[in-house]
């Protein structure tokens, strides 16, 4: 019995040991002895030293592909916590039919992205897209919502931002009750306009939530894979190729596991330098 | 005391990864064979198995390749956990290559009769189209769908041209008479042509690449480890492509995630192989006529038209412990009489040389005239030129096609010359 | 005045609405459609036909699909709830040697991007054999880093009485864990659940690596190549089909509990 309860503890963490030295701590190991190697699975590994670095910083895709990822996040994240947090200040008051209201912008977050992506492909059609019927109805021009690769990201964008907008409206719901009543009341005594109650009062006290919504949003940025896997396949010009999907476009595509996991490697590198500095940012202001 | 579940569970969870380890051992006397996975040529491997299984020792069994994003993938999986099947009949040429340097095909020109069987059924210039550049021959032609220009016949006679566009001037000039815009909204919405804008490599089989062949006679991509479509052909493709795109003769947006596109007369023309004709018949809508003619050339164009064949081969891989056996399976499968047997089935090309003379296969052209057209092309139709980095080499030019082609960012001249340099570049080492 | 006001506001909201909604309800509408109408389809088909499901269902097998995705989100959710409880009770409520380096490391692998692992992982699946199987697509999900540490917070609130009095009875761990814990933490389960159920329900690029074989696809991978390769023959009704029965086991599960699905989500954003 006492043997027991010493050894207890470690057999009940033991599956997450497991999990731990299998899929995490032997993967990033092997993944960095990838990084020397060239292998396409079927022939034996091959020792190249230093040359798909050298490849990678002269990959001008690759570039392209975080350039492409950094004009998703500079387009997703502001344009995601202006309308999320419009909204949810709107249903933060005495509403009827609120839960219908905040169940309706819910709704895409809780539908697969694939649903969504072959979705909105059809509502992005250059010819008889449902945007551009409309654009065209109200005496407008069309727009190459996919085909024009200055619009494509950002058009991705804007679609992530329909998806997940919702989930950021009820973050920003939860942050918003904690503002205490009492300092409105104060406010109002003191004449402040709807504005200045807004800049004042709210979005200081809810500076948090947005902290974490833009670290949410980053991460969920860098791993966007199936939005341009389905509906551009990285084009047009590799306008919309996303890392991730370059990355499996190398491992998956072509073999390349040596180079694929060199930019994994790489990728992850520049992610978690992001977070740091974005988690740096929140406790300073926190 | 509940803890000896848990470690139970644990032992049983090892237990189970370690047994998954090991290889499958398939039986001895049994060869197992993959087909392709589109119904016909299964119904085609279930008649000839079933046939040759009736009268020998060694029997053969078959499988459609397990169905995934694509054969060659399926079929890489399949090597890299050593579940190959002894014979794969649906390999692209291009692949071959590749797994021929790392060894895990049958050299077949080792096996008894093979060499005066490949020279019965093709042509020498098939043969030296298919063999390793280590000089062995690792795959059997079988079977091909060459790519032609299927054409709207309804909108080609209102066009009032006096015959079908053959060449580039008459394409264009066709394509100018048919640009419209059907609903007066200031946008094209009738092209006379399609071709998938998508830079996917093997989307160019679809267009380049068969205007390329065309174009340059059977011309090659690549020559001992270099490129070598660097060249006048190669660029008139381009511009030729170039100026559809730029006069909106061809649709920009992507007309394949819409319905069927040249049923519905939005296009005039595209470039495609025989399986359209199924297609087609299936999905017309009543009184639509439709027919095949070669793919466009240049003005100056002499001799004959080539186009790409999109060829499916045989291999044996090396896992197979009969490969005699295997051989004598195939060569029966691909008899002559057979032959024509998947003809009539899959309403696919065997690979053999004069294919639309040979009277055996008279009476089915003649009751689909459709595939005579296919038939008479078949003479000239190139493969994939032997190299273990295609996939790239197509990736490459797909890239600069779509900066040139499509959105015309680049002259065709250096489009053609960054991706012959990037080319090379593959090959440094 | 103040009433114009109100209606110009319901309105707004409305449409705010509709903009969400109306997309769904155009693939709904044109999924129903003759194929000639999606491309100016607005509101209402001329005539209602379900020619592209009956098409969709003799193209691809999403019937087998579905109860892939069914047997592969389940196992996944039983497993994170069942480790995932054993291991945060064991780092909320026993001590041991280790106990806060486990719990750092499992913060550490949080902020771990996925990208670093993707190819060895892909080489573990194919050494072990388990590509085209259900077990590439289960296992690795066992062990959640955040339902773990979710576990660990709200076992940490119950009361400690709770745990002594059923150590006094004699329980052993496992039992304190599955007869006294979880019947004491439905929230946290449902939470955690629904959480791991969509995010395995959902997932795509990982079936995409470790399943070649169309028998065991999950739904939304079956869709997804599908949607992007050829088979669906230029007919999009069909498509759209695809995408409807996709979404329709999720959005029905969200109209019955649709609270607890946007608490479960929100709360996984906040224990970031």
């Amino acid at each position: 019995m006492k043997l027991n309860n010493k050894i207890t503890p470690y057999l009940l963490v033991s599956p997450y040991i497991f999990h731990f030295l299998l899929f995490v701590a032997f993967p990033v190991i092997f993944s960095i002895v990838l990084t020397f190697h060239k292998w396409n699975i079927i022939s034996p590994m091959e020792y190249t030293g230093l040359s798909n670095y050298v490849r990678l910083f002269k990959d001008e895709v690759f570039l392209q592909s975080l350039i492409n990822t950094l004009i998703f996040l500079v387009i997703h994240i502001p344009l995601q916590i202006i309308v999320a947090l419009f909204l949810a200040e709107i249903l933060n008051q005495k509403l009827k039919f609120r839960g219908f209201f905040r169940a309706a912008f819910f709704l895409p977050v809780i539908v697969s992205g694939v649903v969504v992506t072959i979705l909105w492909q059809q509502l992005y059609g250059y010819d008889t897209g449902f945007f551009n019927r409309l654009l065209v109805t109200i005496g407008l021009g069309k727009v190459g919502w996919l085909t024009d690769p200055n619009i494509a990201m950002p058009s991705i964008a804007l679609m992530a931002t329909w998806k997940n907008v919702g989930l950021y409206i009820v973050l920003f719901l939860v942050g918003l009750q904690t503002v205490p009543d009492q300092y409105y009341e104060a406010a109002d005594i003191e004449g402040a306009s709807k504005w200045q109650k807004f800049f004042k009062i709210t979005l200081p006290m809810i500076n948090p939530t947005i902290f974490m919504v833009v670290i949410l949003s980053t991460i969920g940025g860098f791993s966007l894979f199936i939005e341009p896997y389905v509906m551009t396949g990285g084009g047009p010009l590799n306008s919309t190729i996303s890392a991730v999907l370059y990355i499996y476009k190398q491992g998956f595509f072509y073999y390349h596991m040596g180079y694929s996991a060199t930019l994994g490697l790489f990728f992850a590198l520049i992610i978690l330098l992001v977070v740091v500095i974005q988690k740096r940012f929140v406790e300073r202001d926190v | 005391m509940r803890l000896k579940f848990l470690c139970l569970t644990l032992i049983v969870l090892a237990a189970v990864i370690l047994i998954r380890c090991g290889g499958n051992n398939s039986d001895k006397n049994t060869l197992s064979y993959w087909s392709s996975n589109n119904s016909y040529e299964i119904k085609y491997a279930d008649y000839i198995t079933k046939k040759w299984n009736s009268d020998s020792p060694v029997k053969v069994s078959f499988q459609p390749v397990p169905e995934g994003q694509s054969s060659e993938e399926v079929i890489l999986a399949a090597v890299v956990g050593e579940t190959t099947p002894d014979i794969y009949s649906n390999m692209w040429q291009g692949d071959v290559e590749a797994y021929a340097e790392a060894g895990i095909l049958v050299p077949l020109d080792t096996l008894d009769g093979f060499i005066e069987f490949i020279y019965d059924r093709c042509d020498s210039s098939v043969v030296e189209e298919i063999t390793s550049s280590d000089g062995h021959i690792y795959q059997i032609p079988w079977k091909i769908n060459p790519i032609m220009l299927i054409y709207n016949k309804y909108i080609i006679k209102n066009l009032q041209l006096n015959s079908v566009p053959e060449t580039y001037t008459e394409y264009t000039n066709a394509s100018e008479k048919f640009k419209k815009d059907l609903d007066g909204d200031g946008y094209i919405d009738r092209w006379f042509g399609y071709a998938e804008v998508q830079v996917t490599w093997w989307q160019r089989f679809f267009d380049f690449y068969p205007l390329y062949l065309a174009a340059s006679g059977g011309g090659k991509l690549i020559e001992n480890n270099k490129a070598v479509f660097n060249n006048e052909y190669a660029i008139e493709v381009f511009s030729f492509l170039k100026n559809l795109y730029t006069h909106k003769y061809f649709a920009m947006e992507r007309l394949s995630a819409r319905q069927d596109v040249f049923l519905s007369g939005i296009i005039a023309t595209r470039f495609t192989g025989p399986w359209e004709i199924a297609h087609s018949e299936k999905y017309k809508p009543d009184g639509f006529e439709y027919d095949f003619i070669h793919m466009p050339v240049p003005d100056d164009h002499e001799g004959p038209i080539y186009t790409y064949g999109d060829p499916k081969n045989i291999v044996i891989f090396s896992t197979c412990k009969y490969p005699q056996t295997a051989w004598k399976f195939l060569r029966k499968m691909i008899s002559e009489e057979n032959d024509l047997k998947f003809l009539e089935i899959s309403n696919q090309l065997p690979r053999r040389k004069e294919l639309d003379v040979n009277p055996l296969y008279a009476d089915y052209f003649k009751a689909n005239p459709k595939m005579k057209k296919f038939a008479a092309q078949a003479k000239y139709v190139k493969g994939t030129d032997a190299s273990p980095v295609l996939k790239e080499v197509f990736d490459l030019i797909s890239q600069q096609y779509e900066a040139c082609v499509v959105y015309g960012t680049k002259s065709p001249e250096q489009a053609i010359k960054d991706a012959a340099d990037a080319v090379d570049l593959l090959f440094l080492k | 005045m103040k009433i114009l006001k109100r209606i110009l506001f319901y309105l707004f909201l409305t449409m705010g609405a509709l903009i969400f909604i109306y997309p769904f309800y155009w693939m709904v509408a044109a999924s129903l459609a003759p194929e000639n109408e999606i491309a100016n389809l607005t509101l209402f088909p001329s005539t209602f036909t379900l020619s592209s499901y009956t098409q969709m269902f003799e193209k691809i097998p999403i019937g087998r699909s579905l109860v892939n995705s069914i047997i592969v989100a389940s196992s996944v959710t039983i497993g994170v709830l069942v480790f995932g409880s054993m291991i945060g009770y064991a780092l909320s409520r026993l001590k041991f040697k280790g106990r806060n380096t486990i719990f750092y490391v499992i913060i550490f692998t949080m902020t771990l991007p996925f990208q670093i692992t993707l190819i060895p992982q892909y080489i573990i699946m194919v050494k072990f054999g388990w590509v085209d199987t259900y077990l590439a697509l289960i296992v690795p999900y066992f062990i959640n880093a955040l339902g773990i540490i979710m576990f660990r917070q709200y076992f940490k609130s119950i009361p400690q009485s709770l745990i002594d009095a059923a150590r006094l009875d004699g329980c052993g761990d496992l039992k304190i864990i599955f007869k006294i814990l979880w019947p004491n933490s439905v929230p946290a389960l449902v939470t955690i659940g629904i959480i791991t159920f969509m995010a395995s329900w959902n997932e795509v690029l990982w079936p995409l690596i470790v399943i070649r074989d169309e028998s065991l696809m999950t739904m939304p991978q079956l869709i997804t190549l599908f949607a992007v390769g050829g088979r669906a023959e230029s007919q999009l009704g069909v498509k759209l089909a695809s995408a409807v029965v996709l979404a329709l086991p999720i959005v029905i599960a969200y109209i019955f509990f649709q609270k607890y699905f946007i608490q479960s989500m929100a709360s996984s954003g906040i224990k970031e």
